[in-house]
This record gives structure tokens, C-alpha cells and sequence, in this order.
């Protein structure tokens, strides 16, 4: 029982003094893919999972707590689209999964908004965890469980698919510069 | 454009970029709701333990019906407590011996404030907050002196709540001493921050270790 309570203590211990830096970068890592109200949910639901799988949690705790936050994230959206789609009863064949905009898609850069919406949903979060959480390779092999090499090579892709999109709309912006101010 | 340049648009366009750091308050709360919402699943320490349910084993998962028998059971205990005192006062004419009352003091010697350790919670922990902490009352800052079989004293040095005492002692069963330590880690010579309501010593992060937060949130509950 001693032992228990011990081991109890320690416990807490050791998660008071490793999520608090996990919160900050969760939130950030939230708010980049979702709105407020599903970020601090998910971010409840992957503070909870830390603390259940507290002993599972490797030395480097944020690539680990991205994945978790990300499989939280993946189940809200799923059941919040299950409920959309009860609600509305569609009766149209869902559109194929693409990259959704960032919720800061309105702050600025609508034409890298229109590069990314061109990836594949693997393609842009792998682009956004290079670029916003900025992780290494490896750590992003972390996040998304799949081997360093594999995220090098699709990385690379990716990161080639953007630039060649953002060529395209660039240049098609400056070709109809007149017609820029279109762009909401 | 090259990886850092394509990466310099992109974290231009972060749209975390303008979340304001997180109320740590907000955040205090946060883990400790994920800590105490937990408390349904598994002991810790899982050893495939089926003893009763303890603080970590919890209780989220129970029926209505088992809270309803519960509170049916306190009622009556409650009652049946009542009962025996007024019994004892009538035949006896001694007030009885309230155990673990707050501020029983005795004259001459030194006053002592005797509070009980209780049994771990069964409920769940709630965060803990000044309003709820001012319904303490007893509450003081004071040093471990020694720990015993079935009593921890304590020489306070500030009340909060409660009748100023020369020592406080918290008893409780020899069994439970182990809990008991382990809630709040008395170790003689340190200085603690304990509070106690109905003659019990409040656990869940009300009592501990005398730190500023834990102190702050002291000052807030007893202003004055």
C-alpha cells in the first residue's frame, strides 16, 4: 500500500512537471488544425492519455503527445462530421478527404491557403509539422509512426508539390495581376 | 525558392502565431482534471489489486443506485452517531469526548487541536480552490515534530481558521497511517499547510507542503 501511494505521488510528479511545456505546444499544434472549442477538448483528451500512458512516454514527450493529440483530433473531427452528416442527411457520396485550410486561413496569404488545399491531406500535414511545429524528420516519423526514411522522401515531395502549386498560383497571379484583388 | 524560404511563408501564415500563452491557472486546471478524470480506470501502482475502490481506482463508473445506498448509509450512521451522543449525554451528564473535533483544547497544558486523518476520499478531487478551502475550520501553517504509529503532531505556526493551539495532532488508525502519509507526505520537520473540516484533514491538494501556491491559495480563503 506504501508503495502504491508512493508510486502514486511519483506519478503525479512526474506529469506535473512534464505537461505543462506539452500544453503550450498541444495548443499551438491544436489551433493550427481546428477551431477553439475541439482544441480544448482534444487537448483534455490528450492531456488524459498522457497521464494514463505516463509510462509509455518516451524521453521525447512532444513528437509522442503530437501523435496522440493528432489521433484525438482525427476522432473528434470524425464524430463531429458523423453528426453533420446525420444532421443534414446528405445524401451525396462524401468528397474525397482534402487538406483542410488552416483556421487562420483568413490572416493573409490566400494563395499559399490555395497550395497547401492542392496537397494531400498526408502531404500538408507533413508540410505543417515540418514548417509550424517544426520537427525533424525523425521526430515527425514519431507523430505519424512511420520510419524516418519514409517522412524524408514524402517530405521532400510534398515540399516540391507546394512550391510547384505556389508557382503556378503566383504566376497566374502575376500574369492577371489586374485581376488580383479578386482573391478574398 | 528554397526549403527555408518556402518554410518562412509558411510560418508567416502560422495561425498560431497570435495564440496568447495559456492562463496557468487554466492550465493547472487542465492537468488536473486529466489526473482526477482518471481515477476510473486503473490503481497506478496496477497490480490487478480488486481491494476497494481507493482515491486512484475511483469511482466515476459507479451506479446512481450505489450513491443513493451510500448517502442512505451516511443518513443513517449520521443518526445512529446522534443518537448514541444524546444517549450519552442523558445518562452519563458528561459532554462526550468529541475525537476528532476541532479545537479541543485543554487548559494548562499545552493546547492541543486534534484532527483526524479520515479515510481516503472516495470521491473524486475537485481542483482545489480558495472558496472551497474557506469552508475549512481549521487551517494553519505548521511543522511536522514527529511521526508516530497513529499520530502526526504538528507545531503550528499560523491559524488560518480554527482556535490557536499549541500543537495540532492528526490521528488516525495505525492501517491508514501508510494512506495517510502517503496523501500528504508528512516528514517530520517540514513545514506543511493543513486544513481540516468536521474535524478531518482535507486531502486533494488541500493540505501539503508548504509551498507559495498552495500558500496563496490560504491567504485567499482566510483574507485577514
Amino acid at each position: 500500500m506504501a508503495d502504491e501511494e508512493t508510486s502514486a505521488a511519483e506519478r503525479r510528479a512526474r506529469f506535473e512537471a512534464l505537461a505543462p511545456e506539452l500544453v503550450e505546444s498541444l495548443r499551438r499544434f491544436l489551433a493550427r488544425r481546428t477551431d477553439t472549442a475541439t482544441a480544448d477538448d482534444v487537448l483534455a483528451e490528450t492531456l488524459l492519455v498522457c497521464w494514463r500512458r505516463l509510462d509509455e512516454v518516451p524521453d521525447a514527450a512532444l513528437p509522442w503527445a503530437y501523435g496522440v493529440a493528432r489521433l484525438c483530433l482525427a476522432n473528434a473531427q470524425r464524430g463531429a462530421r458523423r453528426q453533420e452528416r446525420l444532421a443534414a442527411r446528405v445524401a451525396v457520396v462524401d468528397p474525397p478527404a482534402q487538406s483542410v485550410p488552416g483556421p487562420g486561413a483568413d490572416d493573409g496569404d490566400p494563395r499559399l491557403d490555395e497550395a497547401l488545399a492542392g496537397l494531400t491531406g498526408a502531404e500538408a500535414e507533413l508540410v505543417r509539422l515540418w514548417a509550424w511545429e517544426q520537427l525533424t524528420p525523425t521526430e515527425i516519423a514519431a507523430v505519424l509512426d512511420v520510419t524516418p526514411n519514409a517522412v524524408s522522401i514524402r517530405l521532400h515531395r510534398a515540399r516540391a508539390r507546394l512550391r510547384d502549386g505556389l508557382r503556378k498560383i503566383d504566376g497566374l497571379a502575376g500574369h492577371e495581376g489586374s485581376r488580383e484583388g479578386r482573391t478574398p | 525558392m528554397t526549403d527555408d524560404e518556402l518554410q518562412q511563408r509558411l510560418q508567416a501564415h502560422d495561425p498560431a502565431a497570435s495564440l496568447p500563452p495559456a492562463d496557468p491557472t487554466w492550465v493547472a486546471r487542465l492537468l488536473e482534471d486529466a489526473m482526477s478524470a482518471d481515477q476510473s480506470t486503473e490503481s497506478p501502482g496496477t497490480r490487478g489489486d480488486s481491494l476497494a475502490e481507493t482515491r486512484e481506482s475511483g469511482t466515476r463508473h459507479r451506479s446512481p443506485l450505489t450513491w443513493l445506498v451510500a448517502a442512505a448509509a451516511a443518513v443513517l450512521i449520521g443518526g445512529v452517531g446522534v443518537f448514541g451522543l444524546l444517549n450519552n449525554d442523558r445518562e452519563s451528564g458528561q459532554v462526550p469526548s468529541a475525537g476528532p473535533g476541532p479545537g479541543a483544547s485543554v487548559s494548562g497544558a499545552p493546547t492541543v487541536t486534534e484532527l483526524a486523518a479520515g479515510a481516503p476520499t472516495q470521491g473524486r478531487c475537485m481542483v482545489p480552490s480558495a472558496e472551497v478551502l474557506s469552508n475549512a475550520q481549521v487551517a494553519f501553517s505548521g511543522t511536522v515534530e514527529a511521526v508516530g504509529a497513529d499520530v502526526v503532531s504538528l507545531t503550528p505556526d499560523r491559524f488560518y481558521a480554527g482556535e490557536v493551539t499549541d500543537v495540532v495532532e492528526v490521528r488516525t488508525e495505525p492501517a491508514m497511517m501508510q494512506a495517510l502519509v502517503g496523501v500528504v507526505d508528512f516528514q517530520p520537520g517540514q513545514r506543511y499547510l493543513v486544513a481540516a473540516t468536521g474535524g478531518e484533514v482535507m486531502v486533494c491538494g488541500f493540505s501539503g507542503a508548504f509551498a507559495p501556491r498552495l500558500e496563496s491559495l490560504y491567504v485567499a480563503a482566510f483574507p485577514g
